[in-house]
């Protein structure tokens, strides 16, 4: 007999967390066309720097893909949110580009000391880049509770 | 020991010739984004090293600004090359032939 999936719930402020989905929401298209990574390797030819470009990029719509699909459904109706073994590392996966591409296209007025530590007044900031940085922030948070729950066997 | 699944690097054109096949570094460098425990569970899952070996590995990216964390063929750099990128991590390669 096939064991019950292992997931975790998570029930969210609607009202706190609907305008920090906007914010990811409203960045799709410009992570769409957000390059990728640098090709890592020296001295490789141009397919395959492209090829290798359009892989990731692909595998990064993907990943995000699962993000908004976690914040549809349920999420909007109840503000519950769950994470199963197939949604689990993609989310976390999105959750990193997402937060790249904030820093990168939204938070260039704040110094990458604050975006590590996290410590900063949002209230300083203009309506955006408040908006920005408090999803920024709401990210890690889901990101790291969620790497808890894998690595403690709760999701799987 | 690492999951060949993981690694989905897309396959390189019969006639590319490469450059040298000696002993190559897999490079990760810091960013002010991604978290500890995230750079410390990508480690374990790419590279399938404890957790001790991955949060020294970490350590040395946050606090010297970038750790060698493999050795060996190109083919297989590039592959945990890819891998790191498609977990948002910054990372290259080196020769070592090149230091």
């Amino acid at each position: 007999m096939k064991p019950p999936e292992r997931r975790v719930e998570v029930i969210l402020s609607l009202a706190v967390v609907n305008p920090l989905v906007d914010v990811i929401r409203g960045l799709v298209t410009e992570l769409r066309e957000a390059p990728p990574l640098p090709h890592a390797a020296p001295e490789s030819e141009p397919d395959f720097n492209a090829i290798w470009a359009d892989e990731l990029v692909t595998g990064r719509d993907r990943d995000v893909g699962v993000l908004l699909a976690i914040f549809d459904g349920d999420f909007s109706l109840e503000g519950r949110v769950c994470f199963d073994s197939e949604n689990a590392e993609p989310f976390i996966r999105a959750c990193s580009a997402v937060r790249l591409c904030l820093r990168d296209r939204r938070l260039a007025a704040v110094t990458d000391e604050v975006l590590e530590s996290g410590d900063m007044d949002a209230a300083k900031l203009d309506v955006r880049t408040q908006k920005a940085f408090l999803c920024y922030l709401f990210l890690a948070t889901l990101q790291e509770l969620v790497i808890q729950r894998i690595e403690d066997g709760t999701i799987g | 020991m690492p999951d060949p699944k993981t690694h989905t690097l897309p396959a390189k054109a019969a006639a590319t010739e490469l450059k040298p096949e000696g002993p190559w570094r897999v490079v990760v460098l810091n960013d002010p984004v991604n978290l500890m425990s995230y750079v410390v569970m990508v480690f374990r899952k790419v590279f399938g090293f404890d957790e001790a070996r991955a949060r020294k590995h970490m350590l040395e990216v946050h606090e010297l600004g970038r750790s060698v964390v493999w050795r060996g063929h190109r083919e297989k750099a590039e592959a945990y090359a890819f891998t790191l990128q498609q977990w948002h991590l910054t990372s290259g390669l080196e020769s070592d032939e090149a230091s």
